[in-house]
């Protein structure tokens, strides 16, 4: 059956287009005009030839990985497991991976400050004193993490009936290291895939938890440059959405055809 | 007896228990003995530690954290800079974007942990010593330069810095005429052109915008200033010429707020950065001069109590004052340092006329507060009539 | 009694399980499985919210008390900042829902080349991450005093669009910047819900001799309902959590919650943390009640997919 062609939805689309793109547009004309008179792009040249830059940047992309491999670590056994026997589980384990919404960074930030700063006794000493470590930072952006990453694995568990591949592969006989590496974690590629990015770009562009657990991290730099200079930190923003564009392009490029792709991506 | 070239393996076990048993006693021994043996300079009377054992206690202590400093802020880029070849220290610099209330945070957060995330020295709003001090964070210490101090706690648990005045920073050409005082500033020509540097309710930036121009209207009456200055800013708001939008670097350069309020020292700063694109031009106020001091104090559970007191002696002597002057903010001990000639007149000239900061007005840190609180309790009322 | 062991019947009450599939019952170690999590969660998400709630009955010396509630409830300050987060909500969620809904549907099912499908969702996924200051200057540079548009309008028509009294700085100007974050959300969301209308259903109805109009209003809607109404609650929890965004365009000069909740605990003029924590638990209830709302929607529609 030949779909029709819905004038409208062209329309609307348009329409779409050109609100999203106009404020992508303003910004960037703003961005070249760094020296008087003429556009140029001495503004991207000021923002990659600073070194703390760099330094910033690698800083975020160390905390990504750790937190990615410590969600992953965490998220998909459960949601597994939530999926193959805890099925009554599900309501709660939702909820909790939904909380990270519900509370506001700041306020999680200076709850986290305060228990973990030493504010935590047993028997009069101080216990658990993580504030100056930066498990707090990694833990508040694992938990971060948690609605994409549920939610995107949970999906892809979803659209590959766990339940019927697990038992069909353990009746003929696979131990359970097979089960999880060859049976549930290549069907789960996707899904992890479009967590994991997700987690990437949330990660890469956080602000609150780096700034007042008082770590180098991108947001922060970002903010820096835009209290200090006019023309760079539009540059950096500029980069930073293509940048983000890119990567998840590139998992959905990474991912076509595959079972599982519902994503889901959010609050601020 | 065959010679043993190999140790026995009890031998080997025997060695490595002393080793390990000497490193952790090494590691549990008391860290103020200091390399010599001599005990360090005692920290809890306050009193003044001379400049060779303070550096040399310091230099035990290898690093200072610091919260809060922005590099462009009041030259403190050059200043840390400068510390840090002076004395061999260095510098763990954490949260350049901290305010005041974070600042204090940050100490009590890290109140027991002495890790890399607890400040030594604060820099914070000239009202925020006194809460500090009623929750027992801070440490006193009196400075070798502390009776040419103006503004400071009698006690030693907090100094001013530095201080700047209320300026009009202008961008050109989007401002044809520059205005001279706040009352130009409602002129029918600056009609959506006025913003505030910062939000009312989080920065004292802003508060001391509303009560300078609440000081200009009143002719200096300062217990009048803060309701007259929520007037001013209604009138403002109502004629349109007020945009409730945060004045930064880029939205100055962008064009959208050409007329702010912002610290001399800031502005001037700007000016600098934004190197004609576009021009600036800063106007001090002819009435309505306010000047808004910054306190610096000791963290009372800082890792690093004696490179925290060596980071003030730097800070108020001759040279960090002087560091002060060159980011344009006018070090606290000026006219002290004015009157021996230790300032040099190449800065000086640098600065708006002397005769701009003669009638800058110095409020109380008690009449300060109250008029912070006025003026937060009633912004929204009266400018926005919620 | 017989002494021929009979093969156990489909009757028999005791079940036979098959040796190579361990047991399906349920059984209270499963919980352990959960042990990880759950730990995490308690740790670093219950715990410090829990040190929130109790902040909130103390006040600046530490001592308890329900002034902080009560000024949540009663100041007038505070009401409104509620109304204004309340109303910037429910008009982003609806506009949020509208549009969004319309976007998804002209792209999956309107007709248009897969790769605008698949261009518009991959925008969206980074698009509803887009926010706080950036977010802010764009609009700004766009529709603002001195923004690009406006000089079009002006130089194109002639027309001084602020002079007439338009001015973004307000809850509607903040919503059209809200949307921004609001759309893709919708997008992402509904995008798939809409793939999931199978073809037959639309040819059943056809064939029945239903028409366009007609299946719409009887069987797509109604079978997208659930998820149309949990996406506009995740819109309105997500708006009216939002806080950089509204910060970066205009500090506190629109009251919303999240700006009040900011300026008391962070900043150098106010300082009562525990007001800021009062005013963050009024808000933590809200939102639950968005995400109690947006998991029974989800609930009630995933009976239709799969």
């Amino acid at each position: 059956m030949k779909r029709r062609v819905n004038i409208w939805a062209w329309i609307i689309f348009l329409i779409g287009i050109i609100y999203f793109f106009l404020p992508l547009f303003s910004t960037f004309e703003f961005s070249m005009r760094m020296i008087k008179g003429r556009y140029t792009f001495e503004a991207y040249r000021e923002a990659f030839t600073d070194p703390e830059f760099f330094v910033n940047f690698g800083y975020s992309l160390m905390w990504s990985i750790l937190t990615i491999i410590i969600s992953l670590l965490l998220v998909v056994p459960t949601a597994y497991w939530v999926h193959w026997r805890m099925r009554r589980a599900r309501a709660l384990v939702e909820f909790i991976t939904l909380m990270p919404f519900v509370v506001p960074a700041v306020v999680l930030v200076f709850g986290m400050s305060r228990l973990f700063g030493g504010g935590l006794k047993l028997f009069g000493h101080s216990i658990l004193v993580l504030t100056p470590t930066p498990i707090p930072l990694i833990a508040g952006y694992v938990v971060l993490s948690f609605p994409y990453m549920y939610r995107a694995v949970d999906t892809g568990l979803r659209a590959i009936d766990v339940r019927t591949l697990t038992e069909a592969a353990l009746s003929l006989g696979a131990g359970w290291r097979t089960i999880i590496t060859q049976v549930i974690f290549p069907n789960l590629r996707v899904a992890i895939l479009s967590g994991v990015f997700l987690t990437f770009a949330i990660v890469m562009g956080e602000f609150t938890f780096a700034s007042l657990l008082s770590w180098p991290a991108f947001g922060p730099y970002m903010e820096e440059i835009g209290s200090m200079r006019a023309y760079t930190p539009q540059a950096l923003a500029v980069v930073s959405f293509l940048l983000t564009w890119g990567s998840i392009g590139l998992i959905n490029w990474v991912g076509r055809g595959a079972p599982g792709q519902q994503q889901v991506a959010g609050a601020h | 007896m065959a010679h043993k070239p190999y140790i026995s393996r009890r031998q080997f076990l025997k060695m490595s228990a002393m080793a390990g048993g000497a490193a952790f006693l090494a590691a549990c021994a008391p860290k103020a003995a200091a390399p010599g043996g001599a005990a360090l300079p005692d920290l809890a009377s306050g009193n003044n530690i001379p400049m060779d054992q303070l550096i040399a206690a310091a230099k035990t202590e290898g690093t200072l954290t610091t919260i809060a400093l922005p590099h462009d802020w009041a030259n403190y880029g050059e200043i840390i800079s400068t510390y840090k070849t002076k004395y061999g220290l260095a510098i763990n610099e954490l949260n350049p974007d901290a305010g005041s209330a974070d600042e204090l945070q940050a100490i009590e957060a890290n109140k027991d942990s002495k890790g890399p995330q607890a400040p030594d020295v604060v820099d914070v709003g000239i009202s925020y010593p006194a809460q500090a001090m009623q929750k027992g964070l801070l440490a006193k210490y009196k400075l070798s330069t502390f009776d040419t101090i103006p503004l400071k706690d009698p006690d030693g648990y907090w100094y001013a810095e530095y201080y700047g005045v209320l300026s009009f920073e202008v961008a050109k050409p989007a401002i044809a005429n520059t205005p001279q005082d706040w009352e130009d500033l409602l002129k029918p020509e600056y009609k959506g052109k006025v913003a505030m540097a910062g939000d009312v309710l989080k920065s004292n930036e802003a508060v001391q915008t509303v009560l300078a121009a609440g000081l200009s209207r009143s002719g200096g009456d300062l217990a009048k200033a803060p309701e007259m200055g929520l007037q001013f800013w209604k009138e403002m708001n109502d004629a349109g010429n007020f945009i409730p939008v945060i004045a930064d670097q880029g939205r100055i350069a962008q064009g959208e707020t050409p007329l702010t309020m912002e610290w001399d020292y800031l502005s001037l700063a700007n000016r600098d950065k934004l190197a004609g694109n576009p021009e600036i031009e800063i106007v001090i106020p002819k009435t309505g001069v306010l000047a808004g001091p910054y306190a610096g104090a000791i963290s009372a559970y800082a890792p690093h109590p004696y490179a925290a007191r060596l980071w003030w002696e730097f800070v108020f002597s001759d040279e960090g004052q002087n560091l002060y002057l060159k980011g344009y903010a006018h070090p606290i001990r000026f006219n002290d340092m004015v009157k021996r000639g230790v300032v040099p007149q190449a800065m000086l000239d640098k600065l708006p006329p002397a005769e701009a900061y003669a009638k800058a007005l110095f409020p109380s840190v008690d009449e300060l507060n109250t008029a912070k609180t006025y003026i937060t309790e009633n912004w929204r009322k009266v400018v926005f009539g919620e | 009694m017989s002494l021929i062991k009979s093969p156990p019947t489909v009757s028999s009450k005791t079940s036979e399980k098959p040796v190579a599939v361990p047991s399906t019952r349920e059984s209270p170690w499963d919980w352990l499985g959960l042990l990880p999590f759950l730990l995490f969660a308690f740790l670093f998400l219950f715990a410090p919210s829990a040190s929130i709630f109790v902040n909130s009955f103390q006040d600046l010396s530490g001592h308890f008390t329900l002034s902080n509630l009560a000024a949540i409830l009663t100041e007038r300050d505070f009401l409104n900042a509620y109304k204004a987060s309340l109303s910037i909500s429910f008009i982003t969620a609806a506009g949020g829902a509208i549009f969004g809904f319309l976007l998804a549907y002209a792209v999956v099912m309107g007709g248009l080349p897969n790769s605008l499908r698949t261009f518009l969702l991959t925008f969206s996924g980074v698009a509803s991450n887009f926010a706080g200051v950036p977010l802010a200057f764009a609009f700004i540079a766009t529709m603002g005093n001195a923004g690009l548009v406006t000089g079009w309008i002006e130089t194109i028509l002639g027309v001084d669009i602020h002079a007439q009294g338009f001015t973004i700085y307000n809850i509607w100007g903040l919503s059209i910047v809200y949307m921004y974050f609001q759309f893709p959300l919708m997008v992402l969301i509904m995008a798939p819900a809409l793939d999931g209308l199978r073809r037959e259903w639309k040819e059943a109805c056809e064939n029945l001799g239903g028409t366009s109009m007609q299946y719409w209003r009887y069987v797509a809607f109604p079978i997208l309902m659930p998820s149309l109404l949990g996406t506009t609650i995740l819109l309105f929890g997500n708006a009216f959590g939002a806080y950089a965004t509204a910060y970066a365009f205009s500090g506190s000069f629109i009251n919303l919650v999240t700006i009040v909740i900011g300026a008391q605990l962070q900043g150098d003029v106010l300082f009562n943390p525990g007001l800021g924590n009062a005013l963050a638990l009024g808000m933590i209830v809200i939102m639950t009640l968005c995400m109690l709302g947006y998991l029974y929607m989800q609930r009630i529609s995933a009976r239709w997919v799969r």
